[in-house]
């Protein structure tokens, strides 16, 4: 009872229009009214505790790297680094937009950022070149999304704290599930080519592809401090957010010189709102998180679904198709802050691994800002590559069937991220 | 008063830019103390977290003058005029709701936090908690005055559609992402 | 007796196989007895409800029931509660029980109601020992240069710092990966964490120091309390006492379980000797005339008084 409570309240607010962070705070006034436990200081320390938590830190941190990147001319140096080693082969810029996006998913954590600076500078080069454009746009959105399975990434901070789930694990073990996405989407991509015969641009030689390295140099230098730093130990998530939002500001304004300082009011000023944005809705949640878990709701979810428990792969179809239908209507962030306080006491309970939970909840979130009725990154791409958004979700769909088809591998075969996994924590 | 309004907003930015800028300076000087020196601050680290929980709440009122909290806006956009007008109309009640129940909530939390003090800096944890008064009124104030629009017919066109999630502008739309 | 159907929601940071379990279960057999069933403890595990200190505020305004916690992280509230983060206080587990269910431990449980609390007994948490991956730590030299993780608390900081060692507060989530990565050297806790944390695979030397025993505190909203009968008050707080015996009995059992698992595990073991204890012991008053105005310079002289009795005996 008490579930579809929960449901009618969440639900029926967002579809008028509310905010979902306002959502959120409303429905755990209706969650607390409905208990009989209702009392407004449930709701004024919930949101402040939501926010005051150290390891959150390290969100206004990546995003004023990003920032900070972005206006530093990094995406441009890093396509250019990409056309110099992959734009002869078949597939030409297609496989060089897949590539970047994976180098750009490797420095920023924002799915809906790098779509927008890859599309902005790959798609009229592809439309000069007679590449299907809503094709071209659609692959652009489905390598925007690897952004937040490959660290550094909100969405697995937010689901660490959220999960009490180490966020270093998280990121270690995101590295090789991102890339095997890339695969796949190369994969498909190869015959989508094929059959539209793209062109390709000419073969660079080495001086010209050392003299790209160099160029990008200073970009690919910092996944190696980010995660390397993290990996060996010598800074926390949070201090390597930190450290990375300093290299960034180092770079652009030192080595690039694109970033003026008079820019740097502008780039913390979008760095905070975006914090403040993200940070509300963590704060939201924690009000309905808190009677969720008041409300025994986790143990009522659990009862339906305890058939599967001892089925761990069937189990874990169940709540990935759960999550994929959520994630369709929903961003990122609100999926998790709803659905872990929910789902994480059944993880547990069946024995599968948090880390690994983990990577498949966030990979099935990040497919959902590329599927209607709600997709942010389908929006800014469409939007970015002024193509209308009725064709870019056409333009998706094979590469959105590639994501699914490796989530589904992902579940199947565990091991294809807990082995490398193991090999990265040495 | 438009005037006045903006030079508010401009204020409460520079603020906010003024916060991350510090939290940013303290976490990295930890770094630097921890590897330079083999020490550091433990203020950094409260001041760091408290300084971030004034940006959230400070940065919620901003973002929302703005239209910038994420919401699923499909239902909305299939109305005209009129269906806008009465989603708005709720949404803002409910927002208010929320934010007197917010400010509520605060206030009877008021003695209980007052009479806690911060490990490191020693600071009574109302001047933390009590970020949320701000957030409860701005919010509060902007939720209203939407709200009255709505009832006396003066809202405009192009807050309806920024309401139903339409904007002219791309880069408003990645702002709203993480 | 009248009672009536009631639940009360209890909040734990540790998780339900840590020995609080066990006493949880025996107070709410003991509840079952008592009054037929019509008494309830519904309790959440791992910080399902919030971390130690909020749900602590959520029963000082009344919107939660009951938490199982750590005293140190109460000290923000009532700063008395810092005496038992005070370095070797007790010097065995016997001597804890004497002074925590004597007149001392109803002395602090008597300070606590002003703050909108009901301290209904003194569980354990166990005396609290030292890892590291240096070396076996014998005297109060060795704590030199040592990168220890410590709580977020000014009593264990200036501990440790006083013995020359490197205190870092850290995040207790984080501990495992920094010893791992060797970002620190060192942490303390009681043996049952340190088996449960795994942290043998990461640490060699576990020196049994004893340094410290902050009690868990079995507390209940006072807002909520004042709604509840005379006959549920006593029913409660007689059966939070049986919950303790159980709790205490476990506890003690596991330490030593630990403690076998840890030594099979590989971890070096070192007792300290009674002299170089008595020189930590002495190393470590300077804390105590640090702190004690802010904890209250009464709490500490009748801690002290209570304890110099008790040895007199
Ligand atoms: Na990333
Ligand atoms: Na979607």
């Amino acid at each position: 009872m008490i579930i579809l409570v929960f449901l009618a309240s969440l639900l029926g607010s967002m579809a008028i229009g509310l905010p979902v962070a306002f959502a959120l705070m409303f429905t755990g006034i209706v969650l607390m009214s409905f208990m009989g436990i209702f009392n407004p200081q449930i709701l004024a320390q919930n949101m402040i505790e939501g926010a005051n938590t150290f390891t959150l830190l390290a969100i206004p941190f990546f995003l004023l790297a990003g920032e900070l990147m972005n206006q530093g001319g990094l995406s441009k140096r890093i396509i250019n680094f990409a056309i110099s080693f992959v734009g002869h082969l078949r597939g030409g810029l297609g496989i060089v937009a897949i590539v970047a996006a994976i180098i750009m998913a490797s420095l920023s954590g924002s799915a809906a950022a790098d779509s927008a600076a890859l599309a902005a500078i790959l798609i009229p080069m592809m439309r000069d070149a007679g590449y299907n454009v809503p094709r071209s746009a659609g692959l652009i959105a489905a390598g925007g999304i690897i952004a937040p399975v490959i660290p550094p990434s909100i969405a697995f901070i937010i689901f660490g704290v959220a999960a009490n789930v180490s966020i270093t694990q998280l990121f270690l073990a995101g590295i090789t599930p991102g890339i095997i996405m890339g695969l796949g989407l190369l994969v498909v991509w190869q015959f989508i080519a094929r059959r539209d015969k793209v062109a390709t641009l000419p073969r660079q030689d080495w001086p010209a592809r050392l003299k790209a390295t160099a160029d990008a140099g200073w970009a690919l230098l910092m996944p190696v401090i980010i995660l390397g730093g993290i990996r060996f130990g010598v800074f926390t998530p949070t201090e390597a957010a930190v450290v990375a939002a300093a290299y960034a500001l180092f770079v652009g304004l030192f080595i690039y010189r694109e970033l003026k300082i008079a820019d740097l009011y502008f780039v913390l000023l979008r760095a905070a709102k975006t914090t403040s944005v993200v940070m509300f809705l963590v704060a939201s949640a924690l009000v309905s998180a808190w009677l969720i878990t008041s409300a025994n709701i986790p143990g009522e979810v659990g009862n339906l679904i305890r058939p599967l428990i001892d089925n761990p792969t069937l189990l874990l179809f169940a709540i990935i198709a759960l999550v994929l239908v959520v994630g369709t209507a929903l961003d990122l962030a609100p999926t998790i802050l709803i659905l872990s306080p929910v789902l994480m006491p059944i993880i547990r309970q069946a024995g599968i691994d948090p880390v690994y939970f983990g990577v498949l909840f966030v990979m099935t979130t990040c497919i959902g800002l590329i599927t209607p009725p709600v997709g942010i990154v389908l929006n800014v791409v469409s939007g970015v590559a002024r193509v209308p958004m009725g064709k870019v979700i056409g333009g998706v769909l094979p590469f959105l069937l590639a994501h699914i088809a490796v989530l589904v591998l992902l579940i199947l075969f565990p091991e294809l991220v807990l082995t490398p996994l193991r090999w990265l924590r040495g | 008063m438009k005037k006045g309004i903006d030079y508010l907003t401009r204020g409460i930015e520079v603020i906010l830019v003024l916060l991350l800028a510090s939290m940013a300076v303290m976490v990295f000087a930890n770094v630097v103390m921890r590897y330079g020196f083999n020490s550091g601050l433990a203020i950094s680290e409260e001041m760091s977290r408290f300084f971030f929980v004034w940006l959230t709440f400070i940065g919620a009122v901003v973002t929302f003058k703005e239209n910038g909290h994420l919401g699923v806006e499909t239902l909305v956009r299939m109305f005209g005029r009129r269906g806008r007008m009465i989603c708005m109309a709720l949404t803002n009640a409910l927002i208010i709701m929320c934010a007197v129940i917010l400010f509520w909530g605060t206030w009877l939390q008021q003695p209980i936090n007052a009479s806690v003090i911060a490990p490191v800096s020693r600071m009574p944890m109302i001047y933390v908690f009590g970020v949320t008064y701000f957030a409860a009124v701005g919010i509060g104030i902007i939720a209203a005055v939407r709200l009255f629009r709505v009832l006396t017919n003066t809202v405009s066109e192009a807050e309806l559609r920024q309401f139903a999630g339409e904007y002219d502008d791309d880069s408003q739309l990645v702002g709203r992402s993480e | 007796a009248q009672y009536q159907d009631r639940t009360f929601r209890v909040s734990n940071g540790i998780n339900e196989d840590h020995p609080v379990g066990d006493g949880v279960r025996a107070m709410q057999a003991c509840l079952d007895e008592r009054t037929g069933g019509a008494l309830k403890l519904n309790a959440f595990w791992g910080n399902a409800l919030g971390g130690d200190l909020q749900a602590t505020q959520s029963l000082r305004s009344g919107t939660l029931e009951m938490v199982i916690t750590s005293s140190s992280p109460l000290v923000g509230i009532v700063p008395a509660l810092g005496v038992f983060d005070l370095p070797f206080l007790f010097s065995n587990e016997q001597e804890a029980d004497a002074i925590l269910d004597g007149e001392f431990g109803d002395y602090i449980a008597g300070l606590l109601p002003e703050f909108g609390l009901v301290n209904l007994a003194y569980w354990e948490n166990g005396f609290r020992n030292l890892t590291n991956s240096r070396g076996p730590v014998e005297k109060w030299e060795d704590f030199e240069g040592l990168k220890v993780r410590v709580m977020q608390n000014n009593i264990f900081l200036d501990t440790f710092a006083n013995m020359g060692a490197n205190a870092t507060p850290m995040a207790f989530g984080e501990v495992f990966s920094a010893l791992e990565t060797r970002a620190i050297d060192a942490q303390e806790n009681p043996f049952v964490t340190i088996d449960t944390s795994q942290f043998y695979e990461v640490q060699d030397y576990l020196s049994v120091t004893n340094h410290a025993y902050t009690p868990f505190m079995v507390l209940f909203s006072k807002p909520i309390w004042d709604t509840l009968s005379e006959d549920e008050q006593t029913a409660m707080s007689d059966c939070a006492v049986v919950g303790r015996d159980a709790q205490r009995a476990a506890g003690r059992a596991l330490a030593s379980e630990s403690l076998a698992r840890v030594r099979e595990a590989g971890m070096q073991i070192n007792e300290i000797s009674p002299e170089e204890q008595a020189r930590m012991v002495e190393k470590a008053q300077v804390v105590y005339e640090r702190h004690a105005e802010e904890i209250g310079v009464e709490v500490v002289e009748r801690m002290q008084a209570a304890l110099a009795e008790l040895r007199a005996q």
